[in-house]
């Protein structure tokens, strides 16, 4: 289109819009949906205007709060998943295209602090264009040629948004931020890397095409996009699979044993596996050099030990499981090794039944589904087992509400490997699981859908296998406990979780009335229990599940959120905290009232998130105990309990009723009906 | 729900309308929704006052619903679809205390009675007949050509068939030959047989109160069951006075006291009009929206005002605008039906697009690439809607679209 004889459009589409947006406003929430269309139109024809794109941003903020997003996933922003969007913009009707356009601009209204919205706050916000940005880094660097650019179409009015978002978020900031976040992640040692791959492999052409623009982040990025495509001299030059082992052929055993030191020394800094890596170690078994493997693995003292005693084992699991589709295994299994748990008696020979196993055709389907058809189910599955055992808190739920189930195979994973194995043997052979509710047998087959629409696609492939059928068990269980007065995890999670979840269960909350409950007797509990300073300096000795109230960044409640308790401990500045597990894929959040979850740099594991102890117990709800030693005989003084249950009554609870007196407690006994 | 009046009347909504219902939640008279049982629950969800009534078939228990409502303190019923009217007119019998509703209602509902109705009352209309089956369509679309003077083998004058009790466009046809007579399946019959009229086709939507008309818009069609808009060209208004003449002799000859009526009606090239048919119901074919475009005001909740026995003259006139005069500009609508037979998606021609009479559309991609043969009026996919300043220039781009293709 030229300027001159559209000079008008701009300025009339903007009338049309005021006038279908203010009908959208006026609707009532069910009426919404009649005006969306509308006003979806006309804002996708503006958007690809001059100044369309400003004037959208202007508006983004109101079109949002008038219901543009409701009843659709853009309404809850904070679920939003980055991977998702260039999809949309580049395959999507018109409509869907104007609808995400609108949902990236009143982010960045929300990032920049020209908006606020109730359910995402300015750095979430930022986070998500920063990620949607580093997605599509090339898209804006491709066309450098600003004709082309001015070929209109759709590809040039996605060029112009996404040019227009990184104008404002500041491409430095992107990269930067990105390569911070891409650290920040991480160090968390998540089992699912797919989208930070995307993420290194935008990096990687960027900092080719622009490397100066980076500035002082470029070390970093540097180390991650060498991680992935050049982590050794002889592959610096990624110079693909065929070539690279032809080079390891032409090496002496002293190159080889520096070869398999560079792969080990990167995957155990970055968390990441290069395919070089995984190709390597195939190669080392193939050529009789597999002396070399314990090295490759980069293996500590149990895992070299573990090697010397089930080598056969450990060799057979590489060559079925380590591919370069699936190289993450190869961490997997260097943790599992090192782990020490093949010296555990049932895990060899569970191993063992594990690569006998083919599963039935419908999990088969499911797995391959998962995996884009790339490798087998079976060996899928199997990789899937060695990167849970390997890095238990690397579970995560993917964007599906089945916090329970990630929390659940994360505590078996760590606490009750050879149960988790059983489970997933199970529930491959036969596509259900069953477990005891209270003495009465609970079959996964028989029961209705639970959360969970279906199996998960976006997760781990032991996910992909057991999550649908425990996220139903668990949903059954919670049936079978509806008549019961109180919070059915009560007695849901010592049956479903294992016998090491503590029998006793305090709740802040009064369930029918939603009332705060006991809150400050509560709090004394908890650090009766847990607090060493006040249980007699007993440790955790056994993962204990744990209910969160979780809140955004102003503190406002979001919902009942399901965690582990890990372990109690001061960190380095003697600061005692809380050390969780948290099911969700990123631990690192912020709650609100400076209460900021932290994933690195206090002590932290890889995997584990954690607060200062009060700060924690200020945002929990329930948790269990065994009630093992003397009650009330060492508390905190009053003004903790008063300093913690105050934030609680600020944050998650406000608006809340509140009920006096002790906290609620139950044993999780069968109650008499 | 906006603050409800408790002065003034609470009036039964009978069918499901989202449209309706948002614009008289936000209306200040109290409401509830009288509507099928697959409704309940969504308005339950969102807050919306209901009572599950089956209006599948007038029975014995058309009194129930009489007494509940009465029972609720509702003072009026008020029909949103064609199946309702008789409703509306049985439960008004009772809630107005006024017998002669019912009958009313039925005359509404049976498009031949209508038209003797109309007859009787000295009201113009064409040559009609009913039909029970294919052959009186047949000897009708004879009878009719030969009165014309047509040869055999001459091009037939259509006629116009329309079901019996059907709203608006649904179960409209175009006769012109005997093969398009096979066509029509057994179960549209009875139906009513017009004759064709060239000239000048519009619709008339009025709001009534106290037998007075309180306001009087005029729909100028371009092309049937195409496209309309409002207000009409000059030329059209410049009949006015002649059709609000008609409009009363309506109000006589069914005696409607209060209440909306939207009747279609011909001008022959002589200045002669012909009455249609007419509905005591809301338009389809959005024309509440058009005028809301055009005039500013809500149709549904003039319906209400127009309907509740407890609205005083000032507050109609102070809801109504004056016609034509009032109208911030001319508002169209275009229902766009695939001039394929495969079509792959729809896009907006860029003609369209870029003219600056066009608003939005509401189009949806194609469910299907092979698209079915239209068999009536009304079934486009569908609008897209135009608002401009020179009514003339609107018609012609409304006629215009009729060549342009909207699913590829």
């Amino acid at each position: 289109m030229t300027g001159a004889e559209h000079g008008g459009e701009p300025e009339r589409l903007a009338a049309i819009l005021e006038g279908a947006l203010s009908r959208l406003e006026q609707a009532r929430p069910f009426a919404k949906a009649r005006y969306q269309t509308q006003v979806l139109d006309v804002a996708g024809r503006l958007l690809a205007c001059p100044d369309g794109i400003d004037r959208l941003h202007a508006l983004a903020p109101r079109i949002d709060a008038a219901g543009i997003f409701v009843g659709s996933d853009w309404d809850a922003p904070a679920n939003l998943l980055p991977g998702l969007v260039s999809g949309t913009l580049e395959w999507g009707t018109p409509t869907a295209v104007a609808a995400e356009a609108i949902s990236l601009l009143r982010l960045l209204a929300v990032a920049e602090g020209q908006a606020q919205h109730p359910t995402i706050h300015a750095a979430a916000a930022r986070r998500f264009l920063t990620q949607v940005l580093a997605l599509n880094l090339r898209r804006f660097f491709g066309a450098t040629d600003e004709a082309t650019r001015a070929t209109a179409g759709r590809q040039g009015t996605i060029e112009a948004l996404l040019r227009y978002l990184v104008d404002h978020v500041g491409f430095q900031d992107v990269t930067g931020e990105l390569v911070t976040e891409i650290w920040r992640i991480l160090r968390q040692r998540p089992i699912q890397v797919a989208h930070v791959k995307d993420m290194i492999s935008q990096i990687a052409i960027t900092l080719r095409d622009r490397g100066s623009d980076i500035g002082d982040k470029r070390l970093g990025a540097d180390r991650l996009v060498s991680a992935l495509f050049g982590p050794t001299i002889a592959c610096m030059d990624d110079p693909g699979l065929g070539p690279y082992c032809e080079r390891l052929a032409a090496m002496d055993e002293n190159d080889l044993r520096h070869e398999a030191q560079g792969l080990a020394r990167a995957m155990h800094d970055t968390g990441l596996v290069s395919d070089y890596h995984a190709a390597f170690l195939l190669w080392v078994l193939d050529t009789d050099h597999d002396g070399l493997a314990p090295e490759a693995l980069g293996l500590g003292n149990t895992g070299r030990d573990c090697w010397r005693c089930h080598r056969g084992l450990a060799i057979e699991l590489i060559r079925r499981a380590v591919r370069p589709e699936t190289a993450q295994a190869l961490y997997g299994l260097s943790l599992l090794l090192d782990r020490g748990i093949l010296h555990h008696p049932p895990i060899v020979p569970a191993l063992r039944r594990q690569l006998a196993l083919v599963p039935c055709p419908p999990v088969a389907e499911r797995l391959s589904a998962a995996a884009l058809h790339a490798v087998p189910p079976a060996d899928l599955l199997l990789a899937g087992c060695i990167m849970v055992l390997g890095q238990p808190l690397g579970v995560g739920q993917g964007a599906n509400p089945t916090c329970q189930s990630a929390r659940a195979i994360a505590m078996w994973a760590l606490n009750d490997p050879d149960y988790l194995l059983h489970l997933v043997a199970q529930a491959a052979r036969l596509d259900t699981v069953s477990m005891h509710f209270e003495g009465r047998a609970i079959d996964s087959a028989d029961l209705p859908a639970g959360l969970a629409a279906g199996a998960p696609l976006d997760a781990d492939p032991v996910s992909v296998v057991l999550v649908h059928h425990l996220d139903r068990i668990y949903a059954e269980m919670g049936r079978l406990c509806a008549d019961r007065s109180g919070d059915p995890h009560i007695w849901i999670n010592p049956e479903f979780h294992g016998w090491w979840v503590g029998r006793a269960c305090a709740v802040a909350v009064d369930v029918p009335t939603g009332a705060l409950a006991g809150i400050e007797d509560f709090v004394g509990r908890f650090h009766a229990a847990y607090h060493p300073a006040f249980n007699g300096g007993e440790p955790v000795t056994h993962p204990q599940p744990a209910g969160i109230a979780a809140t955004d960044a102003g503190g406002r409640f979001v919902g009942w959120h399901a965690i582990t308790i890990l372990r109690v401990a001061p960190d380095q500045d003697d600061e005692m905290r809380v050390y969780f597990y948290n099911p969700n894929n990123d631990s690192g959040q912020d709650w609100g009232q400076g209460v900021v979850v932290s994933t690195h740099g206090s002590g932290e594991r890889p995997g584990e998130a954690s607060l200062p102890f009060e700060l924690f117990t200020s945002r929990l709800y329930l948790f269990h105990e065994d009630r093992l030693r003397p009650d009330t005989a060492n508390r905190p003084p009053a003004d903790v309990l008063a300093r913690t249950a105050d934030l609680a009554r600020h944050s998650w609870s406000a608006g809340r009723d509140e009920i006096g007196g002790d906290a609620i407690t139950r044993l999780a006994s069968v109650e008499s009906t | 729900m906006a603050d409800k009046n408790p002065d003034k009347g609470y009036v039964a909504i009978l069918g499901w309308s989202l449209n309706a219902i948002d614009a008289i939640d936000r209306f200040d008279r109290r409401y509830v929704i009288v509507a099928p049982p697959w409704a309940e629950e969504y308005a339950k969800a969102n807050d919306i006052p209901f009572i599950a009534w089956d209006f599948d078939r007038l029975n014995e228990r058309s009194h129930q619903i009489a007494q509940i409502l009465k029972d609720e303190g509702c003072d009026v019923a008020i029909p949103l679809y064609e199946e309702t009217v008789e409703w509306a007119g049985a439960i008004n019998s009772v809630l107005l205390g006024n017998p002669r509703l019912l009958g009313q209602s039925m005359l509404f509902r049976d498009k031949s009675l209508m038209k003797r109705r109309a007859q009787l009352a000295g009201i113009r209309v064409g040559i009609f007949e009913e039909a029970d089956n294919h052959a009186d369509v047949i000897r009708f679309l004879k009878r009719v050509n030969q009165t014309l003077l047509k040869l055999d083998g001459d091009v037939n004058d259509p006629i116009h068939f329309k079901a019996f009790d059907k709203a608006g466009c649904l179960g409209h046809r175009t006769i012109r030959t005997v093969e398009d007579v096979d066509s029509i399946s057994s179960d549209e019959f009875p139906a009513l047989l017009e004759s064709h009229l060239d000239g000048w086709e519009f619709a008339v939507e009025a709001w009534i109160k106290n037998g007075k008309i309180q306001f009087l818009n005029i729909s100028e069609y371009v092309t049937l069951g195409y496209s309309v808009f409002v207000p009409a060209t000059p030329e059209l208004e410049s009949w006015r006075t002649k059709i609000e003449a008609e409009i009363n002799k309506l109000i006589e000859a069914f005696e409607i006291d209060s209440g909306f009526i939207h009747p279609e009606y011909f001008v022959t090239s002589d200045g002669t009009m012909y009455f249609g048919e007419v509905a005591y119901r809301p338009p389809g074919f959005n024309a509440l929206e058009l005028i809301e475009r055009a005039y500013g005001f809500n149709g549904y909740q003039g319906i209400v005002l127009a309907f509740d026995p407890k609205t005083t003259q000032e507050e109609l006139d102070a809801f109504f605008p004056t016609p034509v005069k009032d109208a911030k500009g001319y508002a169209g609508c275009f229902g766009a039906y695939p001039r394929r037979r495969v079509v792959e998606h729809m896009q907006i021609p860029e003609e369209t697009e870029k003219h600056p009479y066009f608003e939005f559309h509401e189009l949806s991609q194609p469910m299907e690439q092979k698209v079915t043969k239209r068999t009536a009026f009304g079934t486009h996919w569908g609008l897209v809607y135009f608002f401009g300043d020179d009514p003339h220039r609107l018609r012609d781009l409304l006629k215009a679209q009729e060549e342009l293709d909207f699913y590829v």
